[in-house]
């Protein structure tokens, strides 16, 4: 073996290299995350693209103030609404996640449950902010006296309806079921091409507002914290059986919106097919981008309630900013902070058509809203509501539960009362019973 | 590269121990070295292929499969802690009436109807190319490719549109004739219009794969044999199952099956459709309910041990028919 000292030497150089690479690697991921340019931690932030139209502005503003007030330095990346859920949880599973995030209202008590996002409660009673949120928003983000989010920008859905064919025809805006009924017959006989009011299967909000507004819930818990579907319930189930009672018994939608989404709705709304739809305050903005006439033809009211002068009360959505358990809580938290309380969080909301987190910005937006911005607000300050606050409904969303049994009543498979208790059914399973 | 070395240039051929006229030292311990060498050396110098194999297939396949056997869901995946379960995942799987009603039919029937089109509408248009001129011949093989060129969202997305129950045309065909009232109908929430309509979007992207293959394989049949077919007065119903078919019978086993694998794990064209991606239960397919399981309620255990049936599903399929395909061979 004449050839034996010379290859031990080559690979005891082979392992002393790869030695050293893995060394340099591990290095270099070790301070990746800790100074950027020498001037301060730089705080990895995710949004997502699309809410505001041009948000660039917005970030290298920000920037600016934030490493003037601090010393660090931010790094905005935009994503899609629709693949963020998978971004984190990959993220997750690679320790790659982000310092701070926006996150949807359902995603805070899901990702915080596990760990992955800090309980920003003492931050919020420390800066004095507790009282001055949106409610329905910060109850979203708090479980058990923790919040995992906090309110950024918020939205929620109203009863959009054709005001120049209302004028042609004298109708007025309907303030209860009954009126809402009698419009949409009314609407029926002489619009005959058109589309009344299309009760859609393919989201929840518009049948949560109708059971809110019927005095039902979707689930309650018990002083234990046990959550019990009560979708079946008398309440629950009169403002099921009124709204799809349009469809099933007056004919006031059609069969197609069985498996309409919200976004299949807004499209028939914007042909002139639709002549009064649920739909959200951001798509108000749509709207008017693609034919500015619509500020003529546009009329917004809350949803009615049961009675006259009563609201039926509409999810309040939107989106929450989380601290994914960064390594710099107090930097993190000054950037939550800063982008959605005071100016930049009024900011934030008038350049994305969607209203502030903080309550005292929302009501002075509300004080000095357009016809088409303050029936929204209206609805948001008055009748505003949150889906169950467990991270278990996030999956009675996943598995369409609610979808699922408004497709089955309009499809005519099942009675309201069945489809019901089939609903029911189904999230006890998932609350665990 | 010592072993390499000492026996390169005086490597024994195979099966003989090394020769009288080379007097070796130790003659029987440097042929086993050359054995093991020649043993070795396909496989490294297949290492380079297998590893990109192993790393970006076989490391995904067995984590599909360790999963299977855990409970894992968002907690497990922050905290990296694992959670076995043992073969929980599929008792559950296994006993869920939904998998033996709903989701098993749905799938094995949708993929059975759909080879079986497949197959027929991809023959009869090979053996209408057969039968073309030249001209005709290139303008339908461009129009077959072109079904098949498009991708299995844009086509899901024009299928949609072409049923769409207000403004799609058939619906407006069957309201001209008066078949229909437009605004009564929605084939996207019913089991068997929904499979209907996915059916025809699968077979319309499946069949041009089978009509170029078989007309491949028609080329290669000899040109005798139809002909002496045809002075025996053999008929074309004849020739085409005494003649055609024995002949280019591999190639019908091979179409067969890449079909049975595709339509068994079809997702977009399901997912995709109204209705499709989970608020219409009826609907579940195999791959959709896995993709249900794992990524829209975070079960990702329950996911895997879906994916996992479902492979083993395949594999059994695949296993069949091949021994078929081994057994023909032998019979001939």
């Amino acid at each position: 073996m004449p050839h034996a000292p010379g290859r031990r030497l080559l690979a005891g150089a082979a392992a002393l290299s790869l030695g050293l690479l893995t060394a340099a690697c591990g290095g270099d991921a070790s301070s990746s995350s800790g100074d950027g340019s020498g001037a301060g931690p730089t705080l990895d932030v995710w949004i997502m693209e699309g809410t505001n139209p041009d948000a660039g502005p917005y970030f290298e503003e920000l920037a600016a103030v934030f490493e003037e007030k601090t010393g660090a330095l931010l790094n905005v990346q935009f994503i899609q609404w629709a693949d963020a859920h998978d971004r984190i949880t990959t993220a997750m599973a690679g320790r790659e996640l982000p310092d701070v995030a926006e996150i949807g209202t359902t995603w805070a008590l899901e990702f915080g449950a596990v760990g992955a996002l800090r309980d920003l409660s003492g931050d919020i009673e420390a800066a004095g902010l507790a009282g001055d949120l949106v409610p329905a928003l910060h109850e979203a983000g708090t479980v058990d006296g923790a919040t995992y989010g906090m309110p950024w920008h918020a939205g929620t859905r109203s009863l959009m309806y054709r005001a120049d064919l209302f004028a042609e025809h004298g109708l007025q805006p309907p303030t209860s079921w009954d009126e809402l009924l009698d419009v949409a017959l009314q609407l029926k006989e002489l619009e005959p091409d058109m589309i009344p009011f299309p009760v859609i299967g393919g989201t929840e909000y518009a049948v949560d507002a109708f059971i809110w507004g019927g005095g039902g819930q979707i689930a309650q818990a018990d002083d234990s914290g046990r959550w019990t579907s009560t979708i079946n319930a008398p309440e629950a189930v009169a403002g099921i059986e009124f709204l799809t009672s349009l469809a099933t018994e007056h004919g006031l939608s059609v069969a197609a919106a069985e498996t309409w989404t919200e976004a299949d709705q807004l499209q028939s709304f914007q042909n002139g097919e639709a002549a009064m739809v649920i739909n959200g305050n951001w798509t108000v903005n749509t709207l008017l981008a693609d034919d500015p006439s619509w500020a003529d033809r546009l009329g917004v009211v809350p949803v009615p309630g049961p009675q006259p002068g009563t609201y039926s009360p509409s999810f309040v959505g939107g989106s929450l900013l989380g601290d994914f358990t960064s390594d710099h809580p107090e930097l993190a938290w000054e950037l939550i902070q800063l982008m959605s309380t005071g100016e930049y969080g009024a900011k934030w909301a008038d350049e994305s058509g969607f209203f502030p987190g903080q309550q005292s910005l929302l009501e002075d937006v509300a004080a000095e809203a357009g016809p088409l911005v303050a029936p929204f607000a209206t609805q948001m300050m008055e009748a505003g509501h949150s889906v169950p606050v467990t991270e278990l409904y996030g999956r009675v969303q996943g598995a369409q539960i609610i979808p699922r049994m408004l497709q089955s009543i309009l499809a005519g498979s099942a009675s309201v009362q069945e489809a019901a208790d089939t609903a029911a059914a189904a999230m006890d399973e998932t609350f665990g019973h | 590269m010592a072993t390499d070395r000492a026996t390169g240039p005086t490597r024994p051929r195979p099966g003989r121990e090394a020769g009288p006229d080379r007097p070796a030292p130790d003659p029987a311990r440097r042929a086993r070295r050359a054995r093991r060498a020649r043993a070795l050396r396909p496989w490294l110098l297949l290492a380079p292929a297998l590893t990109v194999l192993a790393v970006l297939l076989l490391w995904p396949l067995l984590r599909v499969v360790l999963l299977s056997f855990q409970d894992y869901g968002l907690r497990q995946i922050y905290t990296g802690e694992t959670h076995w379960t043992g073969l929980d995942n599929y008792t559950t799987l296994l006993t869920d009436s939904a998998l033996w009603t709903t989701v098993l039919p749905n799938t094995v029937v949708f993929a059975a109807v759909c080879v079986a089109l497949t197959v027929i509408t991809g023959t009869l248009v090979a053996l209408l190319l057969q039968r073309l001129g030249r001209t005709w011949r290139i303008i339908c093989s461009t129009v077959v490719m072109t079904a098949w060129a498009m991708p299995a969202v844009t086509g899901t997305y024009v299928w949609i549109w072409i049923f769409d129950p207000l403004g799609g045309i058939v619906s407006g065909g069957l309201d001209a004739l008066g078949l229909i009232e437009p605004r009564e109908t929605n084939w996207f929430t019913d089991r068997w219009s929904f499979y209907a309509i996915a059916t025809l979007n699968v077979v319309h992207h499946g069949f041009p794969f089978v009509a170029i293959t078989v007309f491949a394989g028609l080329l290669t049949i000899p040109r005798e044999l139809p002909e002496a077919a045809l002075m025996d007065g053999a008929n074309a119903w004849q020739r085409f199952w005494k003649i055609t078919v024995p002949t280019i019978r591999p190639v019908f086993t091979v179409v067969t099956i890449l079909s049975t694998i595709w339509d068994f794990k079809v997702f977009a064209q399901i997912y995709l459709m109204p209705g499709g991606s989970g608020s219409n239960p009826d609907i579940f397919n195999l791959g959709v309910w896995s993709y249900h399981q794992s990524f829209v309620k975070n079960e990702y255990g329950m996911g895997s041990a879906i994916a996992v049936l479902l492979t083993v599903l395949l594999l059994a399929i695949t296993v069949v028919y091949l021994r078929a395909l081994f057994k023909e061979r032998d019979d001939l």
